[in-house]
This record gives C-alpha cells, sequence and structure tokens, in this order.
C-alpha cells in the first residue's frame, strides 16, 4: 500500500452484486461504501446529498441497496442512485450525486482509498 | 370530530424479509394478518402494516416511490365515522367498509382510511425519576434502570408527511377534520393534532416538491427517555444506522432518535411529548438546527475513564 493510502479490504470481500461499508479510520465520520458490480469495484461516500452535510444510507450494516440489488438506496427517503455513476435516478436528491471515491487495488487485491476520505463527510460535487 | 390519531400506517414494502426482521428488532410485536399480511403493533395495538409491493389488496400507490399505501386513523365511535362520511361525501367518492370503516383519497392523493379505534388502554407507569425539592417517585430500594429493563414501543405516536401543496392539506385536516395547529416551523411546516388527542402532534407536514411526496418518518411513543435510549443503544448494537438522535426537540418537547428503515422512511422513538388544550396559542419559529431541539447527542461505543497505558488500574 503506498504512502497516503487507507486499506479498506481485499477485493473478495466484496462478492459480485454486493454492497459493503468501510471506515477509512476507526473514527472516520463517514463510511466509505464499495458495491460489486460484473467484477467491476465502485466506491461512493456514504453521504446522500439530499441534506446539507450529508448523511448516512443504510437501513443495517451493508444493507446499500435497493431489494433487486440494482441501485444504491438510501433508506432515509427511498432515493436510488445508478450504481455506475453515483447519479441520483429517483427520490429527494435527483439532479444531484454521490460522492465517487477512487480506489487504489494492490497486486496482492489489497482495495484502498486516499488518505484524505477519512477526513469527509459533507458531499464534495 | 372526535379523532384520536393514527391506529396503523400501511405500506407495500421491497423487501419483505428485512422489513420484518427490522419492524421486530425495532421492539413491535408481528401478528399475521392473512397470507401476504403483516401487522407489527405496539403495546396499545396500534403499528405498522406491511405487504409485498405487488400486494393487490393494497391502495393504489403514490406516484413516487414512496412506499407508503395508507394512513388508517382512530376515531373514538361510531358517530364519528358518520360525521366523516357526511363531511366527505360533499366533494369526494367515500367506500364504507363492511366494518363501518370509511376508505377515501385526501386533497393530495394520500389514501385513508377511519375506524373505530382499535387502541388497547394501556395502564403502565410512566419513567420515574426523583429530584430534591420533589417527591420521590421511586420507592426506597426501586431501581432506575437493569441490564434486562423492558423498552419497548407503547403507541403509534405520530405521522410526517412530505407534501407537495401545504395549504391544500392544512386546509383538509384542519377544515375538514377539525385538525387545530399547535406550532410551525417556518420552511418546513405546521404541526397538528386531532380533536381527541392532547399530544402536542400526530402530524408534522414538510413542502417539499411532489416528486418527494410520501412518508418521512412516523414515530412510536415511549415510557421515558431512559427507555428511548435503552430501545435505541440496543437497536444500535444489532446493527442498524441512526439518523438523527438521541436528542430532544423544542416543539413538543419530545425526546427522540431516528433510524433509517429498509421502508424508504425514518422510525422515531419518542418519549415525553407536551400535551396541549384548545388554550394553547401556537408559536413560529424558522426551521432549522437551533429551532429542531434543544440538544443534540451521537451514540458512541460504552467507554470509562479507568486503566490505560499510562499506568491506570487496566482492570
Amino acid at each position: 500500500m503506498s504512502a497516503g493510502q487507507l486499506r479498506l479490504c481485499h477485493r473478495d470481500d466484496i462478492p459480485e452484486g454486493a454492497a459493503r461499508g468501510f471506515l477509512p479510520l476507526p473514527d472516520a465520520p463517514r463510511n466509505v461504501i464499495v458495491v460489486n458490480r460484473g467484477g467491476q469495484l465502485h466506491a461512493y461516500m456514504d453521504s446522500c446529498p439530499h441534506y446539507r452535510g450529508g448523511t448516512p444510507m443504510a437501513w443495517r450494516k451493508d444493507a446499500y441497496l435497493d431489494a433487486e440489488g440494482a441501485h444504491i438506496a438510501c433508506h432515509a427517503h427511498g432515493a436510488l442512485f445508478d450504481i455506475e455513476t453515483g447519479a441520483c435516478v429517483s427520490g429527494p436528491c435527483l439532479g444531484r450525486k454521490l460522492t465517487r471515491v477512487p480506489l487504489s487495488e494492490a497486486p496482492d487485491g489489497s482495495i484502498s482509498v486516499p488518505a484524505q476520505v477519512a477526513g469527509r463527510a459533507a458531499r464534495e460535487s | 370530530m372526535r379523532i384520536i390519531g393514527p391506529d396503523y400506517l400501511v405500506f407495500g414494502v421491497d423487501d419483505l424479509e428485512g422489513s420484518k426482521t427490522y419492524l421486530e428488532d425495532f421492539g413491535l410485536k408481528p401478528v399475521q394478518l392473512d397470507d401476504t399480511g403483516w401487522l407489527y403493533e405496539a403495546l396499545d395495538g396500534t403499528g405498522v402494516i406491511i405487504r409485498p409491493k405487488s400486494d393487490p389488496s393494497l391502495p393504489a400507490p403514490l406516484e413516487t416511490k414512496n412506499m407508503l399505501r395508507q394512513q388508517v386513523y382512530g376515531v373514538e365511535d361510531a358517530s364519528v365515522l358518520d360525521e366523516i362520511e357526511a363531511e366527505m361525501s360533499k366533494d369526494r367518492r367515500v367506500t364504507r367498509l363492511s366494518d363501518g370503516s370509511l376508505e377515501f383519497k385526501d386533497d393530495l392523493g394520500f389514501e385513508l382510511r377511519f375506524q373505530v379505534t382499535i387502541r388497547r388502554e394501556l395502564s403502565m407507569p410512566a419513567e420515574k425519576i426523583n429530584a430534591p425539592g420533589a417527591p420521590a417517585q421511586r420507592a426506597p430500594n426501586e431501581l432506575g434502570v437493569t441490564d434486562d429493563m423492558a423498552a419497548l414501543p407503547r403507541s403509534l405516536s405520530h405521522v410526517v408527511l412530505f407534501v407537495p401543496d401545504m395549504e391544500k392539506v392544512v386546509s383538509f385536516f384542519c377544515d375538514r377534520l377539525g385538525f387545530v395547529v399547535t406550532d410551525v416551523l417556518t420552511g418546513a411546516g405546521p404541526f397538528l393534532r386531532p380533536q381527541a388527542n392532547d399530544d402536542h402532534h400526530t402530524h408534522f407536514f414538510i413542502r417539499t416538491p411532489a416528486y418527494m411526496q410520501g412518508c418521512e418518518h412516523l414515530a412510536f411513543h415511549m415510557g421515558g427517555p431512559t427507555e428511548l435510549m435503552v430501545a435505541g443503544d440496543r437497536f444500535v448494537r444489532k446493527g442498524y444506522q441512526s439518523f438523527w438522535g438521541p436528542g430532544r426537540h423544542k416543539f413538543g418537547s419530545n425526546w427522540f432518535w431516528y433510524f433509517n428503515s429498509p421502508l424508504g422512511v425514518h422510525f422515531e422513538y419518542d418519549a415525553d411529548m407536551d400535551k396541549h388544550d384548545d388554550t394553547w396559542v401556537a408559536r413560529e419559529a424558522p426551521n432549522g438546527p437551533e429551532a429542531s431541539q434543544i440538544f443534540l447527542l451521537q451514540w458512541r461505543e460504552k467507554w470509562a475513564p479507568s486503566g490505560g497505558p499510562e499506568g491506570g488500574s487496566g482492570a
């Protein structure tokens, strides 16, 4: 893992079609959500853009997707987000996007994020 | 009109199994109604009814993705239903069901049902506290907290709706159904209570664009702030996501703790809400963090100032 990166998990920790949330540091204000869609990993801040400052989206640990697994869902008010782009496609924050987090994958499959993600609570667009 | 408040809120859900687990873990008791429907009830019999969203026995969905399908209100007796039927029949279709209850839509398209309330009368003590200068509420040797203390929702308290047309909805509830406005958060909306309920609110409306119309949250009364925090702490420990709280609201004075849910609305534990009568004059304050709460706290893991690497006992 290079300097300035925080390890979240191993690629195999997120099965195809699943999502998981990881705190980049124990005292970080928000999880990073990692979704495996067709073998491709997408990551976003766990921060719904509906309200200023962003709010956490799961209803239970790692419950970030809608029932069909087709979208990332905010279980505060039912907003749905495109997994590939993070764009809200339905619900209160229509026209806004989740904050994407760049992932780095090491040769051993370790997944990490830039360290500044640990201090990031608010939506940045 | 002697309307008491919400008996049930009915949802058509995406994730039936997840919702069942959630509602039971929240502290509601499951009662299977038929092949596809479950009531999750509080101690007084009020609660939440869920069915799969494709269930044809559900009222039509809202045009938004909100999963709320119907609000079921309890009234004091059958004469109140006659009054409501007479008023509503002036300008809309009202269906009288075989059990005497009424179904119709409000002016924004929300599906409503009115019935003689199913609430069971509760006889349980409120949380008891001791303070200098006042008679002790707990007897000698009566403990305030125990690890296994009960902390279950007692009654469905209120529903909060996202509404695209505030004037329409307020006029409908106040002019047609006899609700009164108890307080107003300017920029968000008013709190309402019906005539046969002295709680500060059974309704709060929040003005939103039409694409958000639906239920924002629903709340259950707990026996007091300690029960509220014990229930919320247990819920967090089961892996559920806190959204806001614990804290204490200013308008209504009720303690609150909100959680995300698979029903796409927040579920709130509330406790110790103000009571009002018709002499009360509504207050108004601009909506925002200051007006919303007297204080706001956040859950953390249990911790105590003991031990540690600096040479404490570390026990």
